[in-house]
């Protein structure tokens, strides 16, 4: 075989194909193992009964999650079924309401609001603490999600999305669980602005 | 990285590509033309890209493996169009004969 | 003419339908963030954008499906095997489309139940459609599937062009399976999410542009099979070999493993070597045709797409990818900017060629050539890189202000969308987008009345 021989290309591109094909699958095992709750980067569900902080790792150089002590959701910890039942949940209600085509799941999805990799640990809840007169962040929370629009405190609001009590609920704990997922330091910085002020 | 080394490294790596781009057209274009001086403002064009390039590895805060990355692929934005250009002559050989 | 090119004319048609169904719901989607007020309460900017885009990949797709449909019967030297079947076929998608769409607008969401996933709404980016109606898309593209092996097999005559064509729709059809599950743990939904997005936009999506514009190139230049095939295999190779494990560019933040950041980076950074040989490769042939083709339009939609790909895909693609500047970069309006120009040129431009090339033979024009398109040509081009130009703006404000100085909270998020570099680049992306809207009306205009206003452009007789 020859350069002047399209066999010759059709047998380069055969070969490329297949071995980055491989290589991909190879890579996705390994990944689908970090990436399962319980998983090298991905917390278990019941991860919602702890406090999750975000923190600068020195030795990593980039910001990750801390997990430490007790902090149950709503006041009551949950069992692994309990806990996996109200993330399925929180996922339906993201789908159903198509959440993703407004805010930004780990950086994906539409720009028009903001990120929520990290909700769950926005200084912003201590605002909505006061305006939806509110003692605990995630009740807060659930009372944003359920009536967004009326404790709205910008410009661009968000719709009332016929959010339920259990939905709102449901939400938080998604939220919460989130924030626990190791993502490689993004965001950067977050809530460097607020801390230094 | 700070704020504005973000700013500085994204658009010098916009300019990069860019810049191979450019000299990849205006080569073609020269080869096409048989234009001396445009095969030269090719080679001047690349130049810019070299510069760019320097301009990476010694101002942005990309870490040292990326910066690696940038210098080989110069070398192969340099050689992309020449090869290009000689498989081309290769393939369409026969259909420019005859 | 062959019935499937019939069929490929009703599919190009639908296509530029659908192309003006999203340029109106991008407008709505640009207009949302200069007055968020807009139509609060009654439809929202996500209703807006899953019509913009979702209208944008099925306009593609069909786009495609009916260049596919046009060169095949004279590939073939045949009539397609199951001609009928997706004669109905057509009728049943485009329907599907009209009730979908009608159906977002109206219903909008349901509960947070299986039902609104199977009925309404599936909340996942791009691939919203309900799953009735994405069953109907594996159906239609199984039916097209079978369509061009079915006769290939029949013939027993598979040119290269074709056997790439056969092969590359497994993987299309397949990973569109993964427009169905709702997995709920995020980190796997987008790890499979992407290889839904990343491997047909960046992977078999190329690929199925590359076989259209190997016949474009044979009918428009009468460039010989053996060099198309040959250059074909080379993109592949080069384009898949990059493109394949450049997926790794999306797994950087959302809790996939760190070793990604070095091989995502490492390999999206080759990405645009192959683009940089398609621009020498188109420079070449319209140099060595000195310019002459007796079909401008398509030639320079064609020349557009070489450029633009190189530009919107390796240039704009390039700045953000790299971890330590896509960090920043991530999921902002510098993205959304990246991903017109790269779709645009990659794919727009492309079916657009196309397109002027079946006019010229359903018209038996000798000559395609006027004023009017040159109009649209300018006007959709210069809207785009308006468009692209102010979200790079707008994105570079939201990525200093919001991710690196502010670091993303919702306070952040704010400072960083009231920044005035963002709000007047949201307010020039609009105003670009009107002028690309107006180029989109010259263009239907100039569409149904090409080669038959002007009386210079002689007609060689009625279709055989
Ligand atoms: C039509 C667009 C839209 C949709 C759909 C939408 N949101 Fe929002 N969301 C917004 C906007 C705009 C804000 C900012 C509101 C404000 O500041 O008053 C916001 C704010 C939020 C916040 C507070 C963010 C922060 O950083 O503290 C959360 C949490 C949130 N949304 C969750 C959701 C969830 C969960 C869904 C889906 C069930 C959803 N949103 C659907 C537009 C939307
Ligand atoms: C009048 C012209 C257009 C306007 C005003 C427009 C506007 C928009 C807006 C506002 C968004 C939402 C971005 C966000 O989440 O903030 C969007 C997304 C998108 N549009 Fe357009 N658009 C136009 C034309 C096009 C064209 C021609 C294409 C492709 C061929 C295209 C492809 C896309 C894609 C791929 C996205 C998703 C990008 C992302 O989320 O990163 N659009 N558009
Ligand atoms: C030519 C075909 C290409 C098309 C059609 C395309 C399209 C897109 C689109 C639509 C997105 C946004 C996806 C979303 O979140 O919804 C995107 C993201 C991205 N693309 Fe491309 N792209 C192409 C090529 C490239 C190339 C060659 C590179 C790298 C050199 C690249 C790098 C990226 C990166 C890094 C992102 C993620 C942006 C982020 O972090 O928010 N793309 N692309
Ligand atoms: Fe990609």
């Amino acid at each position: 075989m020859h350069v002047d021989d399209p066999a010759f290309w059709r047998a380069g591109a055969i070969s490329t194909v297949s071995i980055m094909s491989v290589v991909l699958v190879m890579l996705t095992i390994d990944s689908l193992a970090a990436i399962s709750p319980g998983g090298s980067n991905v917390p278990l569900y019941t991860v919602i009964n702890q406090h999750i902080d975000y923190k600068f790792d020195d030795k990593r150089g980039n910001d990750m999650p801390v997990i430490r002590g007790a902090e149950p959701l709503f006041g009551k910890a949950v069992d692994a079924a309990a806990a996996e039942a109200l993330i399925d949940k929180g996922k339906m209600v993201i789908q159903s309401r198509s959440c993703i085509d407004c805010h930004t799941f780990f950086g994906n999805g539409a720009y028009y609001a903001p990120d929520l990799t990290k909700a769950w640990l926005d200084p912003a809840w201590e605002t909505w603490k006061i305006i939806t007169g509110t003692k605990t962040r995630e009740d807060a929370m659930v009372k944003f999600l359920m009536h967004p629009d009326k404790y709205r405190i910008w410009t661009r609001a968000m719709p009332n999305l016929d959010i339920t009590q259990q939905e709102a609920e449901a939400l938080v704990a998604y939220l919460k669980w989130m924030s626990a997922v190791d993502t490689n330091g993004f965001p950067a910085n977050f809530g460097r602005m607020q801390q230094k002020q | 990285m700070s704020e504005i080394g973000l700013l500085q490294s994204a658009l010098l790596l916009g300019v990069y590509v860019a810049l191979a781009g450019s000299y990849g057209l205006v080569y073609t274009i020269a080869r096409i033309q048989d234009a001396i001086s445009l095969y030269r403002l090719s080679l001047v064009l690349y130049g810019l890209h070299g510069l760019t390039a320097i301009a990476i590895v010694a101002w942005t805060p990309l870490h040292i493996g990326w910066k690696g990355l940038i210098v080989a692929s110069s070398a192969a934005f340099l050689a992309i169009p020449p090869i290009t250009w000689r498989l081309l002559q290769r393939t369409h050989e026969p259909e420019v004969r005859g | 003419m062959y019935r499937s090119q019939k069929l490929a004319l009703k599919y190009l048609t639908a296509a530029i339908t659908l192309f003006g169904i999203m340029t109106v719901a991008g407008l709505m989607s640009a207009y949302y963030y200069i007055n968020p007020d807009f139509l609060f309460g009654i439809l929202h900017f996500n209703i807006a954008k899953i019509l913009h885009i979702d209208t944008m990949i099925i306009w593609l797709l069909m786009g495609f499906m009916g260049a596919i449909y046009w060169f095949l019967p004279e590939e073939f030297g045949r009539e397609l095997v199951g001609i009928k079947l997706a004669e109905i076929l057509f009728y049943v998608f485009f329907g599907a489309v009209v009730v979908v769409a009608v159906v977002f607008i109206v219903v909008q969401y349901g509960n947070s139940d299986e039902t609104a996933l199977w009925f309404i709404n599936q909340g996942r980016k791009y691939v919203e459609a309900p799953r009735w109606a994405a069953i109907g898309v594996v159906v239609v593209m199984a039916v097209f599937a079978y369509n061009v092996i079915g006769t290939a097999y029949v013939t027993g005559k598979v040119s290269g062009i074709t056997a790439v064509l056969m092969v590359d729709l497994v993987p299309l059809l397949v990973l569109y399976l993964d427009a169905f599950p709702a997995i709920s743990n995020m980190s796997a939904d987008l790890f499979w999410w992407w290889w839904l997005v990343h491997l047909w936009v960046e992977a078999t999506w190329e690929v199925l542009i590359g076989c259209i514009m190997a016949w474009s190139l044979m009918q428009l230049l009468g460039t010989s099979r053996r060099i198309v095939e040959t250059w074909l295999y080379i993109e592949v190779a080069l384009v898949l070999g990059t493109g394949i494990l450049g997926l790794g560019h999306h797994y950087f933040w959302i809790g996939a493993p760190s070793y990604w950041l070095t091989i995502g980076g490492l390999f999206s950074a080759f990405e645009p070597l192959p683009l940089l040989g398609m621009v020498v490769h188109a420079v070449y042939d319209a140099g060595t045709h000195h310019m002459k083709t007796t079909n401008r339009p398509a030639f320079y939609w064609l020349m557009a797409e070489a450029f633009g790909n190189f530009l919107g895909g390796g240039v704009w693609g390039f700045m953000m990818t790299l971890p330590q500047v896509n960090l920043y970069a991530h999921g902002t309006q510098w993205t959304v900017s990246h991903g017109h120009f790269a779709f645009w040129g990659a794919y727009a431009c492309g079916v657009l060629s196309v397109i002027y090339l079946v006019i010229q033979k359903l018209r038996s024009l000798t000559q395609v050539d006027g004023a009017l398109w040159k109009w649209s040509f300018a006007a959709l081009n210069l809207g785009l890189v308006g468009m692209v130009g102010a979200l790079l703006v707008s994105g570079f404000a939201q990525a200093f202000i919001e991710r690196a100085i502010g670091g993303s909270t919702h306070d952040a998020f704010i400072a960083g969308q009231s920044s005035p570099w963002f709000v007047e680049g949201m307010v020039t992306r609009f105003i670009f987008g009107l002028m690309f809207a107006a180029g989109y009306v010259a263009l239907v205009w100039d569409l149904l009345t090409i080669g038959k206003r002007a009386p210079v452009l002689a007609t060689a007789g009625a279709a055989e």
